[in-house]
């Protein structure tokens, strides 16, 4: 297939207030795609739309040629469409394997007599799903933390955990919402390299993300937008030196004359 | 007709009473999201404060008018201190703790003074005197309306048009307003939530001790646990106009009087109750926010 | 064997030899407080685990109790045979109930579980169709008869109540180390995560629903056979809030938990039957302060429920980590 996710003309309006402004984005299997741009531009907002928290009221979003525009949530996640959240939204109480396992729920398939007669199937399924977050934990580097409560880790270790948790559904689109915020930089340069490998399995991602060295290093591709719009689009090299990118992060040279001069 | 007419008054008198409680639970959702299960009972508290007032200090007889403004005030002030009590011990503490606990907290409030009013008054129900107000009776061709009626209407109306000023005109109404939308905002703004909150529950106490007396008055006849589903019909009322908001408190009140008026009248009173509840289904699944409400969003 | 585990062998050899402890009016509260106990840890499913504010769990308990009054009574259904009937309506009623407000938000959904409660009392009150009885409710329930031998014993009843107690208990077990377990608690803790990771949220709530009543109903049956008759008060609105209250009041998903809110709700009444006046005064009191000193319960829920593999190999990796920073230092 030639993309993983589609989004054509894509606008969506909170009463009135333009949070998105018909934007167009194709990102390809192992695509890792960018989306930056000044806080309040509408990314978060974008990423909800595909995961169908929110219906656009313009366009349509196709996940590996599939309409799913406005589709509920869980039935989007089931398609193999995963995310992070830009605030971590772990289940603070629960160890870190408890979390991860609420990504391969889908991947399961117990019905609810499996579920309370612990059938022999039951012990087929739940050992296999155990697994997957025996392996997610290695792939992660998180297996000696398998057991602390997820709201005691550091930020770093709680945004692996959220990826990890994403990745237990076997995604083909996963959608990572700031996943450095927070991070030192070790941190960053781990989560880079994990990144890159995950693209490497042929999974599209789209990130937001604000750490610029971070982008330029590990993007394919990337669409700069700013009040909903989008101001620019292109590989890293040529996004950097787009003026009009320029212009949005830090404003023109007419701003810094109004500045001297008032 | 006449039925109809008759029902009308009955209907708004009714819904005056529910609406002047119902102001009571939707203030204290509106700032807090909490419902106040114990706000029905504090009702029922008011109600028996004034009897005792009126029968221990006034003989139960015949009174002037400065002593009816009296009891009344009195019994407010009572019932407003009780429940500025209940937010600091059962309510502040659990600001932050998770809502269901303050629910359980709300609950066994409910509880307490329920089962304090059985303690101190005894299980048996008690009778209100038909002497605070004169009797005086009007028949306007077939339609019957008492004294006491014309009281409960008029004094709600001018409650409420006075507690709209308040809230809309006044400094303290906005900060009230400010605090429902966004309490950390409001205390960002120098506004002393504790201060909002305290006056909430005065003011929904009084304006319920006031309801209570009423109820006292038009219903004659108190039981200890009156408040817990009275308590509850006006929470369906505030729900119906939209938990919240305070218009939407006054028009469900008179609206679901109404309702259980025309209900009683037509039908039975037995199917009042069961009818009242069916009706609050149907909104909660229909339109949840009620006639006045606004929803709200989560931010992701 | 972990301290929830062993609280609940304590727990339950004691009850298993209760019968033979104690005297004719203490065996009864015992079977009250297996019943109660029961239908709390039904109502753990729906509130503590899956987090529905449902505070109309009476409403099962109830229809549970009456299906097997109504068959046996007026239809002359031996009481075994009512049982299934006494888990299956309650199952039915529960998920057409349940299933238009299942989406509501959760003070909204209390508000509706709360009248539904209410028009379920006065539907009994009012001897709907004849068949339920009116405010007197219904009496003259039969005994238990299982191949011709009665059980009619308090100690018989007393190891029925027991036996579904026992198996309520291994249900949540299994609940709690499965798929559909799981689930139920990612939903009480983040609804949007738990939507994001596939979790379809009204299915899952309505299940948690379905299960809880079929438990309450069970319980139910077993309640209008100790007492041989059912009456409408027993399942007032109320008592969906004592009901409430124990799961909150003991520690929601916690066993020691509901336990203990059953024990105190229901049992200490009786020990100090002077205070029975003041009874529902001490309740509420007890609820304030039970809340206000501890918000999460008397026994909250512990987590890290994993196999014991994971957990070894994950203190076998922190060994590592430690020796390897002590050598490098």
């Amino acid at each position: 297939m030639e993309y993983v996710l589609e989004i054509d003309n894509v606008s969506k309006f909170f009463h009135g207030l333009v949070a998105i402004d018909d934007l167009t984005i194709k990102v390809k299997p192992g695509q890792i795609y960018g989306i930056i741009g000044p806080n309040g531009a509408g990314k978060t907002t974008l990423f909800n739309c595909v995961t169908g928290i929110y219906t656009p009221e313009k366009g349509t979003i196709k996940y590996k040629g599939e309409d799913i525009t406005g589709m509920q949530p869980h039935k989007i996640a089931q398609k193999g469409v995963l995310r992070t959240f830009q605030n971590i939204r772990l289940f603070k109480e629960m160890s870190v394997a408890e979390n991860i396992m609420a990504g391969y729920h889908t991947k399961s398939k117990q019905k609810w007599y499996h579920s309370i007669f612990h059938t022999p199937f039951y012990r087929k399924d739940e050992d296999a799903s155990w697994k997957k977050v025996e392996e997610l934990m290695e792939f992660f580097n998180l297996t000696h933390l398998a057991m602390n409560a997820t709201g005691d880790l550091s930020y770093g270790n709680q945004r692996k955990v959220e990826m990890a948790r994403a990745l237990a559904a076997n995604p083909e689109l996963l959608i990572l919402d700031e996943p450095a915020a927070g991070l030192n930089e070790n941190e960053t340069i781990e989560l880079t390299n994990i990144i890159r490998k995950i693209s490497e399995m042929d999974i599209g991602i789209m990130m937001i993300e604000h750490d610029m060295e971070m982008v330029m290093s590990l993007t394919d591709y990337i669409t700069v937008i700013n009040f909903g719009k989008e101001i620019s689009q292109g590989e890293p090299s040529f996004v950097q030196n787009d003026p009009r990118v320029i212009e949005a992060y830090i404003g023109t040279d007419d701003d810094e004359e109004e500045e001297n001069n008032g | 007709m006449d039925i109809f007419l008759q029902q009308l008054i009955n209907g708004l008198t009714i819904g005056s009473l529910y609406a002047l409680v119902a102001l009571g639970y939707t203030m204290v959702y509106g700032v807090m999201k909490l419902i106040n299960f114990a706000h029905g009972d504090l009702v029922a508290f008011s109600a028996y404060v004034g009897l005792t007032i009126f029968t221990q200090f006034f003989g139960a007889s015949a009174v002037s008018f400065v002593d009816v403004i009296i009891i009344f005030l009195f019994t407010s002030i009572i019932v407003a201190f009780v429940g500025v009590l209940l937010e600091r011990l059962a309510y502040r503490p659990l600001r932050t703790a998770p809502r269901l606990s303050a629910v359980v907290s709300a609950l066994g409030a409910a509880l307490v003074i329920q089962n304090g009013i059985m303690l101190i008054w005894g299980p048996n129900m008690q009778i209100f005197p038909a002497d605070l107000l004169p009797s005086t009776i009007w028949n306007i061709s077939g339609v019957i309306i008492t004294f006491t009626q014309v009281c409960i209407l008029a004094l709600s109306a001018v409650l409420m048009i006075a507690l709209y000023f308040f809230i809309n005109k006044t400094k303290i109404g906005t900060a009230i307003r400010a605090t429902a939308i966004d309490q950390d905002a409001a205390k960002l703004m120098g506004i002393n939530v504790n201060r909002i909150i305290m006056i909430i529950f005065v003011v929904g106490s009084m304006l319920g001790a006031i309801g209570g007396l009423f109820i006292g008055l038009y219903y004659r006849s108190l039981t200890f646990d009156m408040g817990w589903v009275y308590g509850l019909s006006a929470f369906i009322a505030a729900i119906i106009g939209g938990i919240g908001s305070i218009p939407g408190a006054m028009i469900g009140g008179l609206l679901l009087g109404l309702f259980n008026a025309l209900i009683a009248g037509y039908i039975s009173t037995e199917w009042a109750e069961t009818l009242t509840f069916v009706l609050l289904i149907i909104i909660l699944i229909v339109r949840p926010t009620g006639i006045l409400g606004e929803k709200t969003a989560e931010k992701v | 064997m972990n301290k929830t585990t062993s609280i609940a062998t304590i727990f339950i050899l004691v009850m298993a030899v209760f019968p033979f402890l104690v005297d004719s009016a203490w065996l009864s509260i015992g079977i009250t407080f297996l019943v109660f106990a029961t239908v709390a840890f039904s109502q753990d499913i729906i509130l503590g685990r899956a987090g529905v504010f449902n505070m109309g769990h009476a409403i099962f308990f109830g229809i549970g109790a009456y299906t097997t009054a109504i068959l046996n009574v007026q239809f002359g259904l031996e009481i075994i045979a009512t049982i299934p009937f006494a888990i299956i309506f309650p199952v039915i009623i529960a998920i057409f109930l349940a299933g238009p407000i299942i989406h509501l938000r959760g003070d909204y959904l209390l508000v509706a579980t709360i009248g539904f409660n209410i028009i379920f009392e006065q539907v009994l009150s009012n001897d709907l169709f004849g068949l339920t009885g009116g405010p007197n409710g219904i009496f003259g329930i039969d005994v238990v008869r299982i191949f011709g031998y009665e059980l009619w014993t308090d100690t018989s009843i007393y190891y029925i109540a027991f036996g579904l107690l026992i198996i309520t208990l291994l249900i949540i077990r299994n609940l709690d180390n499965s798929r559909y377990g799981r689930a139920l608690y990612y939903i009480n803790k983040d609804e949007i995560a738990a939507k994001s990771m596939g979790i379809n949220v009204p299915y899952y709530k309505l299940f948690a629903f379905a299960l809880g009543a079929a438990i309450a109903g069970a319980a139910g049956s077993i309640f209008a056979i100790q007492y041989s008759a059912v009456s409408p008060e027993s399942f007032s609105f109320m008592q969906s809030v004592m009901f409430f209250a124990i799961v909150l009041v003991g520690g929601s998903a916690s066993l020691p938990g509901v336990i203990i809110g059953t024990f105190v709700m229901f049992v200490l009444p009786e020990l100090f039957t002077e205070f029975k006046e003041s009874r529902y005064l001490i309740f509420g009191a007890a609820m304030v302060l039970t809340m206000v000193l501890r918000p999460n319960g008397v026994w909250p829920a512990t987590f890290g429920n994993i196999p014991k593999y994971l957990k070894e190999k994950a203190l076998k990796h922190k060994a590592l980590k430690d020796n390897s920073k002590g050598e490098t230092e």
